[in-house]
């Protein structure tokens, strides 16, 4: 695993907080806060919606994949059960949605942390191919038993209900992007607290080399747990939101099988891993660019999988490696 | 259901020349795939779509080039061979170079790429439609209560005689030497003044060919399309690990058994739970013996 | 010629060099020993000489031809062998699969090879007798045995040892020493680094010492065996 951009630099220059960092900060949220509404085009929105969501979802597998070296290859999978666990909630049983985002969250996190025992003794590709096997067999689960999930059909979601006064229904995309910001600020708050924390040391103690990691001290199979639990948690909000969002779920490999788990993937690894706002910007430019170039069918994974390739090859830090000209 | 039904020997011929042959295919990809991992430590998922363009060459050599099918099957092998090594030679062997003491897990990664672009290429190129053609030898054996289609006992046989031929050849060729060493030590063998990059280029090329050669032997039961590579890599992959990773017997017995298996299962469950009960099987075994059913003397290379 | 070795920076990373400026010249037919504290850059001369470490300055010339740019896999070819650290032999190969391999650049030359599996099995008849055995049930010492005997398969000029007793029985570190000199009369030039002091200095022709990555000390091995305590000090 290649080390995080901090290495480099020294840390005191790093987290300094100097005027022009702050004024960076505050132009790209303004962007970000600002863009849609003014622009006022459900398509631009739309974007800005997908680009948020899924540089979110990829930032979530960063903690996974770039901070702890764990790769979850089912991670569609995962989000499936967050999707479908908050839509079936409100299908089957009226429950909220906004009840959902919570349900799907605490559902996923109990897949994490059953994959994460699974996976306990086991080193990095391993991990790789039985999560993946674990999110295959979510998805062909959730194919095969139609009579509950409506499989291959179709499940339509209920739209998020009103509250304080703000109306969800579909059209109104601007709520539902501003519902995203708020979803994704409190995540990627978190996820930056975690990775600063020394939970978050534990967990890139994990991915540097576990043997010297235990003999440490370090209860490597307590980290692992909490990395995929958390992650998974997260990742099941995010995945309800995307159900109530998107207004149908179908368990087909384009939504949450193996082409997904790399579309996510990729976007990790374009903005660096171990950079969790690099997933973000990543999220925004390859979805951004995706959409520009709308109906290429198949060549946006071409695309997705030819930026793999060329990040692997040749920018191994993704766009995190560009930090330090910008910062 | 009545169980004795399966010991009759008529359907026990139909599910074990069925098991075999999806065996044969599993086997033959899972050698190659063993192999890849044995000797270079590379997880190749790219693997079913080396598979799927064996299955478009096969049709190509068939449908378009008319040509007989044992051509076509040594043409799907022979081409695969090179885009293998060539696969190898531009981008393993960058990857090698420039990520240091970690390449393997981004080597993984780098395949899933890999597949991803291959896959979504033949879609582009060749659409999806299913080329696929009825049968390549016709004909069935029929003898009392048991009836196996002469294309089935050929595909058998074929898988067969190339894994006596991959045998003899690692066994008994100097390169077949040479790979076996580097596998054991790689370092002692640059010492001996083997080359490494060049023993790795052949490997690949090797277990290209296998997986293409798998994908031109069953043509007609998978046809050519561009996903068909997916669910015989799954299997395959299933096989290595259930094999023992690195030990190539073990990936072809395991291979043979799950498609026997798997035959069977028709009987028990729809056939879109068993990949399921694959994926189920594979678990369980990772979780009590993760060095695989029969324990091979090499560690797991995680 | 013999081999030498000028001036040479070198190391795993270019900010750490563990060899700076290290001087040797190992004279045909001798055996040469590098002796020195843990971590004064023995094996990873021997690596750098052998090709596996680039290094960063300085160069190596073996028999008059320069070795830089040259690869470990390049370098049977020029005449050096490695008996690397450790084991090496290829456990799941047979023995004679193990020794053919050690003919491996010869490989199409089945004269020769012929030849020098006779030769082989005449000095090692342990190692006939269990010619078709799996190279991994052989004891430690025979190990050795067959490590040796294929790195002198295609008879080089040169032999690297690296750490040759490690891990032996004192018993089983006496019959190897005893290949070592049989080697010495079959006029290989050796360039010896080893663990035990005292036996390869009694082998030695020449001696080197070597601390913190530097020449400190060398001499013939008479002179070098007056002032071993002293040297042997310096370490500690």
């Amino acid at each position: 695993m290649t080390a995080t951009t901090a290495s480099s630099v020294p840390a005191s220059q790093q987290s300094r907080v100097t005027p022009m960092r702050v004024a960076k900060v505050v132009v790209l949220l303004a962007l970000l806060i600002g863009i849609p509404p003014l622009v006022d085009s459900p398509f631009i929105t739309r974007v800005f919606i997908s680009a948020l969501m899924l540089g979110t979802i990829a930032a979530i597998y960063d903690l996974m994949i770039g901070y702890a070296g764990l790769i979850n290859f089912g991670y569609a999978g995962f989000l499936a059960v967050g999707a479908y666990g908050s839509a079936l909630a409100s299908f089957h049983y009226g429950i909220s949605p906004w009840a959902g985002l919570l349900i799907g969250g605490v559902l996923t996190g109990a897949v994490g942390f059953v994959a994460g025992i699974i996976t306990l003794r086991l080193k990095g590709l391993y991990v790789a191919l039985m999560t993946f096997f674990t999110g295959e067999a979510i998805r062909y689960t959730i194919s095969n038993t139609p009579d509950f999930t409506r499989g291959m059909q179709g499940l339509s979601t209920a739209p998020f209900t009103d509250i304080l006064g703000l109306d969800f229904a579909r059209e109104n995309l601007l709520n539902y992007y501003f519902l995203l910001l708020v979803l994704a600020g409190i995540i990627m708050g978190l996820l930056a607290w975690l990775v600063n924390s020394r939970i978050g040391l534990a967990f890139k103690a994990l991915r540097e080399d576990q043997l010297a990691t235990q003999s440490l001290g370090l209860n490597t199979t307590k980290y692992k747990l909490y990395n995929f639990t958390i992650a998974s948690f997260l990742a099941g909000i995010m995945g309800a939101y995307y159900a109530h969002y998107i207004g149908i779920l179908s368990p087909t490999r384009h939504e949450f099988g193996v082409p997904r788990t790399v579309e996510i993937l990729t976007i990790t690894y374009v903005g660096g891993r171990g950079s969790l706002w690099g997933a973000l910007f990543a999220g925004f430019l390859l979805i951004g660019f995706q959409e520009y170039f709308r109906g290429l069918g198949p060549w946006r994974l071409v695309l997705f999988g030819s930026l793999l390739i060329f990040v692997m090859l040749f920018a191994r830090r993704g766009l995190a490696g560009l930090k330090k000209y910008v910062w | 259901m009545d169980y004795s039904m399966l010991l009759e020997p008529g359907i026990l011929a139909q599910v074990l020349s069925q098991g075999l042959v999806r065996g044969s295919m599993y086997a033959l990809m899972a050698s190659g795939l063993s192999l890849i991992f044995g000797i270079m430590g590379v997880k190749n998922f790219a693997h079913g779509e080396l598979f799927m363009l064996g299955t478009y060459v096969m049709f190509f050599a068939l449908a378009v080039l008319g040509l007989p099918f044992p051509l076509g099957i040594l043409l799907a092998a022979v081409v695969l061979f090179f885009v293998g090594m060539g696969i190898e030679r531009t981008l393993i062997e960058t990857l090698r170079k420039r990520a240091g003491r970690d390449w393997l897990l981004d080597a993984f990664v780098l395949t899933i790429g890999m597949m991803v672009v291959l896959q979504n290429l033949a879609q582009i190129v060749f659409g999806s439609d299913r080329r696929g053609v009825t049968g390549l030898i016709e004909g069935t054996f029929v003898s009392g209560s048991i009836v196996i289609s002469y294309e089935r006992i050929m595909i058998v046989c074929v898988a067969a005689l190339v894994g006596v031929l991959l045998w003899a050849f690692l066994a008994f060729t100097n390169f077949g030497k040479a790979i076996r060493a580097t596998s054991q030590d790689p370092d002692a063998a640059q010492t001996l003044g083997i080359d490494i990059a060049r023993i790795y280029t052949l490997t690949f090329g090797i277990g290209a060919a296998l997986a293409g050669l798998a994908g031109a032997l069953l043509i007609s039961i998978y046809p050519a399309y561009p996903t068909v590579g997916f669910q015989p890599v799954i299997k395959s992959i299933a096989c290595v690990i259930l094999g023992g990773l690195g030990y190539v017997p073990g990936a072809i017995v395991a291979a043979l058994l799950l498609g026997v298996i798997e035959a069977y299962s028709v009987f028990f469950m729809a056939s879109g739970w068993q990949n399921v009960l694959t994926a189920g099987l594979v678990v369980l075994i990772l979780i009590f013996r993760p060095a695989g059913l029969f324990n091979s003397a090499k560690v797991e290379r995680a | 010629m013999p081999l030498e070795v000028r001036n040479i920076v070198a190391g795993y990373t270019k900010e750490v060099p563990i060899l700076r400026d290290v001087d040797l010249t190992a004279q045909d037919g001798l055996v040469t020993v590098i002796l020195g504290p843990n971590g004064a850059g023995k094996s990873t001369l021997l690596k750098t000489i052998y090709g596996y470490i680039r290094p960063q300055e300085g160069e190596v010339r073996h028999d008059g031809t320069s070795l830089a740019g040259y690869k470990p896999k390049d370098m049977l070819r020029e005449g050096i062998a490695y008996l690397i650290q450790g084991h090496s032999i290829f456990p799941r190969m047979t023995v004679s699969e193990n020794l053919e391999l050690g003919a491996w650049i010869m490989r199409d030359d089945r004269q020769r090879m012929a030849e020098a599996f006779e030769e082989v099995y005449e000095r090692f008849p342990r190692l006939k007798e269990k010619r078709t055995e799996p190279a991994g049930v052989l004891s430690g010492g025979e190990r050795r045995m067959l490590e040796i005997a294929r790195l002198t398969m295609t008879r080089p000029k040169t032999l690297l040892l690296d750490e040759p007793s490690v891990g032996l029985m004192p018993r089983l570190v006496d019959s190897i020493y005893e290949e070592i000199e049989k080697l010495k009369a079959a006029r290989y030039t050796i360039l010896m680094v080893d663990q035990n002091v005292k036996k390869s200095i009694e082998i030695a022709d020449y001696v080197y010492s070597l601390q913190l990555g530097q020449n400190a000390h060398e001499g013939e091995k008479h002179a070098f065996e007056q002032r071993l305590n002293e040297i042997v000090k310096e370490w500690i």
